[in-house]
């Protein structure tokens, strides 16, 4: 009888214990390291964004946070490791603008609705940059040329269906002009074909040339942006000359979609506190990147309007499938 | 001169700091580790490194990387000379005739060889970089898709002098390297091709292939010989070469490391090409062409000195124009952005001073290379007295390793333990691996140049004979095609000898 009362109260007791260590590990969440896992190789501009956020935020969490490049299928391979990644919150990922794109590519299991967005950490537009040599000097110049010679103006691009394509395609249906699009494989290569004047503009972020515009080779006529961008005030926006269009590449925290609520919390606050560190700060000034947080919901909208706009895009340019 | 004054004073500015010395000492050491390591490529190591960079002065974070950059191009020699696995796709040229020198039992020369050549093809290509940067910057922007394309192609013609002792199998091989180089991401349309629905195959796992092939196949090989047969002892030997062979490597050197800085000049082009194109002259301008792919020293030289002299080209624009001709100078471009330095005309007005200090640090890291390079040869030699039933376990691990590391991803490990079985029989067959790799670094550049130049042309094939960089490049391609082929017809050389035997199979106990 003593036996088995014991027996009881030792279930009882354990079964408490457990019920009160499940609580304490939602609410100690994380208890161990978090791995930020980036689609991109190492030494890229997004695996960068994403050591600098790792670093900072190490302030703001009890525990460390290492960085693991998982390459592959222009980001389809490391976006889909996210999004199956098991939803406790220690293995979270950078997205990019890629999860609003890839999907409609049919080269992605995943779709926009499988991640929780948590914090966007960077934004950039499009621009369209041209040698400094080139007979345009504004944008006006250059679409009056495009409407005259139409599909005689080539455009370099980072790779078909790749983001800075899609924004020069939506300027093309936009303004209804025909632009020769000339893939490259990155953005480097098409900013070097233009340097040497073999295509006649590129569509790539500001960031991309800046180095190029401040000794003089290149010149930005416009940039597809909601915005004049801070470091290039004199640039006006496409929307400013009547084309209501703006086109960003985005890098932003991310989890899998059934991520519990206490931990997606938790990773916001962090997220929030981490970009205000001084380092993360610094380190994109120094990339000449731009900072553009934006907490989990609104980063959601963004996603959401992106996904929308994408699909709509590759379906007029028959990328879709 | 202005340029042997500011050189002066930025060795100057060096031996003031040795901690910026040290640095570049432990870059150049990491590098070689990282080049010795199959998968581990310099790319790699230079962007592991760049985050622990960030926290130091702008001399010693870029001497550092660029140790590294220059390492683990040369380490990659090392394993390619002793065990046939080229630690990166730059050292699959020396492989072919540095294993076979070692398995004359000659590797310490070999390896001593692929030392000085790297060392020297370098520094050459830094005193380029110091005093004709301006001149020859200019190449990177003639550099369109039509030009590309032609380079590819040359490339592609050089399979002809990789084959081996068949000429027919070396060309089948690099057909199947074509049909292979065609999986992955169309690079016009933008939609996958024969992935099978695989993400991971959206880019050709080329790395993993050639680890397959040269090192999974190699041990393999060795698995199934009987250990009592396979215990052959193999001695490093003389490591640094006698006078008056170096002698006659000079002029094989000087002319690889000319070839192996146009090289990386050129716009997407790397230390791989190089290799490759350096090898391919020298078996050219060699009075004994038949020696190549047997244990010809030339071999080595040319292609160790191609690949090293092409890290000096490939910095070049970079550092002069701001664009960054490879992956390994696209980080380093970001290191020197990460550092508040922008690379262009504009850094060498402005920051004077620091460059000529990279350039002193330079030359400095290529001295490093080599007394570290010599003086661990001995111990990397040991290598070669292990018993196979250590080292063939050893070797299959790294493979892996090395796989995996690329991507993280297993499905890499997959592809090169398919391809090490496939390079099992190749081998068997007298079927060269060298050209599956070389058309599956020549085929997607030739491709997607080919088809970028008819879009930028709007479909006009005039390129292909109005451009004179093409126009020449394709001149010389079709001559290197066309020689063997004629010489086969003619019966003197070029095919099949009366053993009919491949390097690889040399101490061979399969057949």
């Amino acid at each position: 009888m003593k036996g088995y009362r014991f027996l009881t109260g030792a279930v009882v007791g354990a079964l408490a214990s457990a019920s009160l260590m499940v609580a304490a590990t939602a609410a100690e969440y994380p208890t161990k390291p978090i791995e930020l896992t980036v689609p991109y190789a190492a030494g890229g501009g997004t695996d960068l964004v994403a050591r600098a956020y790792a670093d900072a935020a190490k302030k703001h969490l009890p525990q460390s946070m290492g960085v693991v490049n998982k390459t592959g299928g222009a980001g389809a391979v490391g976006l889909t490791e996210i999004m199956a990644a098991r939803a406790d919150g220690y293995k979270i990922g950078m997205g990019t603008v890629e999860i609003t794109m890839l999907p409609h590519m049919g080269i992605a299991r995943f779709t926009a609705d499988d991640f929780t967005p948590i914090a966007r950490l960077n934004a950039e537009p499009s621009a369209i940059t041209v040698n400094a040599d080139s007979p345009f000097k504004t944008y006006e110049d250059f679409i009056a040329n495009a409407k005259a010679n139409p599909g005689k103006v080539r455009i370099g691009n980072s790779g078909t269906g790749a983001i800075w394509h899609l924004a020069a395609a939506a300027l093309q249906d936009k303004t209804g002009l025909t632009f020769n699009h000339i893939p490259y494989d990155g953005a480097n290569p098409a900013v070097t074909a233009l340097l040497g004047n073999h295509i006649e503009a590129v569509s790539v972020s500001p960031a991309e040339v800046v180095n190029h515009v401040a000794a003089g080779k290149l010149r930005i006529l416009a940039v597809l942006a909601d915005e004049r961008s801070p470091a290039f005030p004199d640039v006006p926006t496409v929307k400013e000359k009547g084309v209501d269009l703006s086109v960003y590449t985005w890098r932003g925290i991310v989890v899998p979609k059934k991520t519990p609520q206490a931990v997606v919390e938790t990773l916001r606050a962090a997220s929030k506190a981490t970009v205000e560190e001084a380092s993360f700060k610094e380190t994109l000034t120094k990339m000449n990147l731009t900072l553009a947080y934006a907490d989990g919901p609104e980063f959601g909208k963004v996603m959401q309007k992106d996904n929308t706009f994408f699909k709509d895009l590759m379906t007029k340019l028959g990328m879709a499938k | 001169m202005y340029e042997i004054d500011m050189l002066l004073k930025g060795f100057a500015n060096l031996a003031a700091d040795p901690v910026t010395l040290l640095l570049a000492l432990m870059g150049v050491a990491l590098g070689i580790i990282i080049g010795v390591l199959p998968g581990l490529t310099a790319t790699m190591g230079v962007a592991i490194l760049l985050p622990f960079t960030f926290g130091m002065d702008p001399a010693p974070a870029i001497l550092m990387l660029s140790g590294v950059f220059f390492g683990g191009i040369y380490g990659g020699s090392i394993t390619a000379i002793l065990l046939k696995i080229p630690g990166t796709p730059a050292a699959a040229a020396t492989a072919m005739d540095g294993y076979a020198l070692s398995q004359k039992g000659q590797a310490g020369i070999a390896l001593g060889t692929a030392t000085l050549s790297s060392c020297i093809g370098g520094t050459f290509s830094v005193f380029m970089l110091i005093f004709l940067a301006p001149l020859l910057a200019g190449i990177a922007l003639e550099f369109s898709a039509a030009e590309t394309f032609a380079l590819a192609v040359f490339g592609l013609s050089i399979i002809t002098s990789v084959s081996g002792e068949s000429l027919v199998k070396g060309l089948i091989a690099g057909f199947l390297g074509l049909l292979l180089s065609t999986v992955g991401m169309d690079p016009m349309g933008g939609f996958p091709r024969f992935t099978g629905g695989f993400n991971e195959l959206l880019a050709v796992p080329f790395i993993p292939v050639m680890i397959g092939l040269f090192a999974a196949s190699e041990a393999f090989k060795s698995l199934g010989q009987p250990a009592s047969r396979a215990e052959v002892k193999v001695h490093i030997g003389r490591i640094i070469p006698p006078w008056d062979v170096f002698k006659g490597l000079i002029f094989t050197i000087l002319r690889s490391s000319g070839l192996g800085i146009i090289v990386g000049i050129i716009p997407g082009a790397g230390a791989d090409i190089a290799s490759f194109v350096a090898y391919n002259e020298a078996k050219r301008f060699s009075k004994n062409p038949e020696n190549f792919g047997k244990g010809e020293l030339k071999g080595v030289a040319a292609a160790e000195s191609g690949a090293n002299a092409c890290t000096g080209g490939d910095l070049l624009p970079m550092m002069t124009l701001g664009i960054p001709g490879d992956a390994v100078t696209a980080v380093m471009l970001g290191a020197l952005t990460m550092q508040g330095l922008q690379p262009g005309p504009l850094l060498f007005k402005d920051h004077a001073g620091l460059v000529f200090t990279l350039f002193a640090g330079m030359l400095f890291c290529y001295a490093a290379l080599l007394v570290l390079g010599l003086s661990s040869l001995r111990l990397m030699g040991k290598v070669l007295e292990m018993p196979r039933s250590i080292l063939t376990p050893l070797i299959l691990t790294l493979c892996v390793v090395g796989a995996y590391a690329i991507n993280n991803s297993m499905f890499d490990v997959g592809i090169m333990l398919a391809t090490g079985v496939v390079g099992f029989f190749m081998q068997r067959w007298d079927y060269p691996a060298s050209p599956v790799v070389l058309a599956l670094i020549m085929g997607p550049m030739a491709e997607a140049s080919f088809r970028r130049a008819l879009s930028l042309s709007g479909g006009s094939l005039d390129f292909l004979y109005t451009r004179p960089i093409t126009l020449g490049l394709l001149l010389v391609a079709a001559i290197t095609l066309l020689l063997p082929l004629l010489k086969h017809l003619k019966g003197d050389g070029g095919g099949p000898t009366p053993d009919g035997r491949t390097v690889g199979a040399g101490t061979g106990g399969v057949k």
